[in-house]
């Protein structure tokens, strides 16, 4: 292996990739652009959604039976409109109203309020929910008063109360969040960030018949392949960097978008330091290789750019899936987990940005992800030295 | 020098099964000679410039190139040719100029050599006013003068050219063939394939007629031409296609 030869294919390759309108797009312009895009657009319509959800909220239906002045004053006083309704049911159904109240007899005789509600709807199950709540408070001031007539102390209701603290720190709840989502995204963004550029070197120069005079050349099959590999491992890593900064950015300048005003402090707050960001990225490095071969090993197959882009979409699907499951919570990684690609990486981010990650199986997700690269280069060099695969049309 | 001895390819696939599309052939390319492989498409003309430029393996027989075996010493090989074919093989989103010095590198030229032989080759093949345009904006005849000047770059002893004057209009292909007698002065071996009847006629000092995989003649023109009574090369090609003669000069 003479690198002379690897570093002159790599500046050509890196020349060629940067001169590719496709490759810079998927590259630069997606996590830069898409990233801040898609949080404003989750930002924007989880605001909305819940506004409009809670003023829709306020109108409940209640059928004549809701004999008690009481219920629907008290559910006056929580906010709601009452509307008279007919049908509980179809009042709902219909959206007519949030939720709708009507009145049975329940199993022990008593006066049964029941309310109906569309789960599907958040509108309505918020409104469910207030009226219970309202009806709850109803219902504790009743009994006290009932325990005042008989002279018991309404203590008598509250023996002892309880209380839950979260001794997680601010930090690691958003380090949750950021961990789980930071993964997931950027293992996604670095598969389709080398798309392009593997496809365009492999399967895109046997299209247009450039391979030829590459393969008549003295560089040897691995010296080529090598050269290509690390351009695509650049081009991944690149688009790992920006999806980073850009993911970083726009958490602290739009939030999450989920979880209300209370978890956009947190996450605003929960910028990773320095050393957290390196060794993500050291864990990334290896990653980006492996993305590289892979999708080398395989875009090599392919006659040309259309047929190389449908035979690695799916690899890209299969991609998420093991990202997805590491958004579970109560996952550990351990040294068995660890060697499973990609779902490695996106449990280790998630552990290292909670600081929680332990040695081994960062040095057992690093080594297997080198190990991989590996594999894939190799196979890469065989499939590149079959002629049949090289030259067929 | 080019010396290949019952050559032999033989493709494998499900639909058509076992074919020879190279089968048995031999001939020599000495130095300072221009020797033309002359065949219809599909003859068998692409696939032996491939094995000689180790792009593919032979099933069976021997090829060497200056005295280094394509199937043992494809990197010795490979040092020593120049490859241009057809469809030149130019990237699209580099220049000229940028095409040059990655092939020089690969070639191992020294930095100082390869800014040197890239001021000749752009004076030589007159690409001063293109050699800093991105190929995709280039003519054709630019590019191929171009793939000309990247075959060239690294002053191997032997060329392989695959067609490279297919596609081109008369007053380029015209610069293509002066540079190829031009490189044959300076004592280069030249295999070079073709369905251009003239060219071969003009350019070639012995041309070998291949079809179906295997050499149907081959010698000098006269000798051709005595061979088989005709006084055309046209006519010479178009009667070994139809198998009224099989004669064969000795090469």
């Amino acid at each position: 292996m003479n690198f002379r030869i690897v570093r002159a294919i790599y500046a050509k390759e890196m020349l060629d990739m940067l001169r590719d309108r496709r490759a810079l797009i998927s590259m630069i312009v997606v996590p830069l652009v898409a990233m801040p895009g898609i949080f404003a657009v989750m930002h924007y319509f989880t605001e909305n959604l819940s506004k409009k959800a809670q003023e829709e909220s306020t109108r409940v239906g209640a059928t004549a039976k809701i004999s008690q002045p009481a219920i629907r004053e008290a559910l006056k006083n929580a906010g709601f409109e009452l509307v008279p309704v007919s049908n509980p049911r179809t009042a709902v159904e219909s959206k007519a109203v949030a939720a709708a109240l009507d009145e049975d007899r329940g199993p022990a005789n008593e006066d049964r309020v029941v309310i109906f509600v569309d789960r599907t709807r958040e509108a309505s199950s918020m409104a469910a929910e207030k009226i219970t709540s309202a009806l709850e408070r109803l219902k504790l001031d009743q009994v006290k008063g009932s325990l005042r007539g008989l002279g018991v102390s309404e203590r008598v209701l509250n023996p002892f109360s309880v209380t839950s603290s979260n001794v997680a720190p601010e930090k690691k709840m958003a380090g949750f969040i950021l961990g789980s989502v930071l993964g997931y995204t950027v293992l996604l963004l670095m598969f389709t960030g080398g798309m392009y550029p593997a496809i365009d070197m492999t399967a895109g120069e046997k299209e247009r018949h450039t391979l030829e005079p590459l393969l008549a050349s003295p560089a040897s099959r691995e010296e080529i392949i090598l050269g290509k590999i690390l351009t695509t491992t650049t081009a991944s890593f690149l688009t790992a960097l920006l999806t980073i900064g850009s993911l970083l950015v726009s958490m602290q300048n739009l939030g999450l978008g989920q979880g209300g005003p209370e978890m956009e402090n947190l996450v605003s707050r929960a910028a990773p330091d320095a050393g957290t960001v390196f060794l993500v990225l050291l864990t990334l490095l290896p990653t980006a290789l492996f993305a590289a071969s892979v999708m080398t090993a395989i875009a090599l197959f392919a006659r040309g750019f259309k047929e190389a882009q449908s035979m690695l979409t799916p690899v890209i699907m299969a991609v998420v899936i093991p990202a997805v499951v590491s958004l579970l919570p109560g996952l550990e990684l351990n040294v068995g987990l660890a060697l499973i690609p990609v779902f490695n990486v996106s449990q280790l981010i998630k552990e290292i940005i909670l600081g929680e990650y332990s040695r081994l199986s960062f040095l057992t997700a690093f080594l297997s992800n080198v190990v991989y690269a590996g594999l894939a280069f190799w196979i890469s060099v065989r499939i590149f030295k079959t002629e049949s695969v090289l030259f067929r049309s | 020098m080019i010396q290949i001895q019952d050559l032999t390819k033989i493709f494998r696939d499900k639909k058509r099964g076992e074919r020879a599309v190279v089968d048995h052939i031999s001939f020599e390319v000495r130095d300072s000679e221009i020797f033309g492989l002359l065949g219809p498409n599909g003859a068998g003309k692409t696939t032996t410039l491939r094995m000689l430029a180790t792009l593919l393996k032979p099933t069976s027989g021997r090829a060497t190139v200056n005295g280094n075996d394509v199937t043992t010493a494809p990197a010795e090989v490979r040092r020593r040719i120049g490859f241009l074919s057809g469809d030149m093989g130019l990237y699209h989103r580099l220049t000229p100029r940028e095409i040059l010095r990655v092939f020089g590198r690969l070639n191992g030229l020294t930095e100082e050599r390869l800014r040197a032989r890239i001021t000749e080759m752009v004076d030589m093949l007159h690409m001063e006013d293109f050699a800093d345009t991105k190929v995709d904006q280039l003519s054709t005849g630019m590019r191929q003068r171009a793939a000309l000047a990247r075959t060239l770059l690294h002053d191997p002893p032997v060329l392989i050219l695959d067609e490279p004057t297919s596609g081109l209009d008369v007053p380029t292909s015209r610069v293509i063939e002066e540079f190829i007698l031009q490189a044959k002065r300076a004592g280069k071996c030249i295999l070079y394939s073709t369905h251009v009847m003239e060219e071969a006629e003009f350019l070639c000092d012995r041309i070998a007629v291949i079809n179906d995989g295997r050499i149907r003649i081959i010698g000098t023109m006269s000798e051709l031409k005595a061979a088989t009574g005709r006084e055309r090369l046209r006519e010479i090609f178009l009667d070994l296609l139809d198998n009224k003669v099989a004669g064969r000069v000795a090469p």
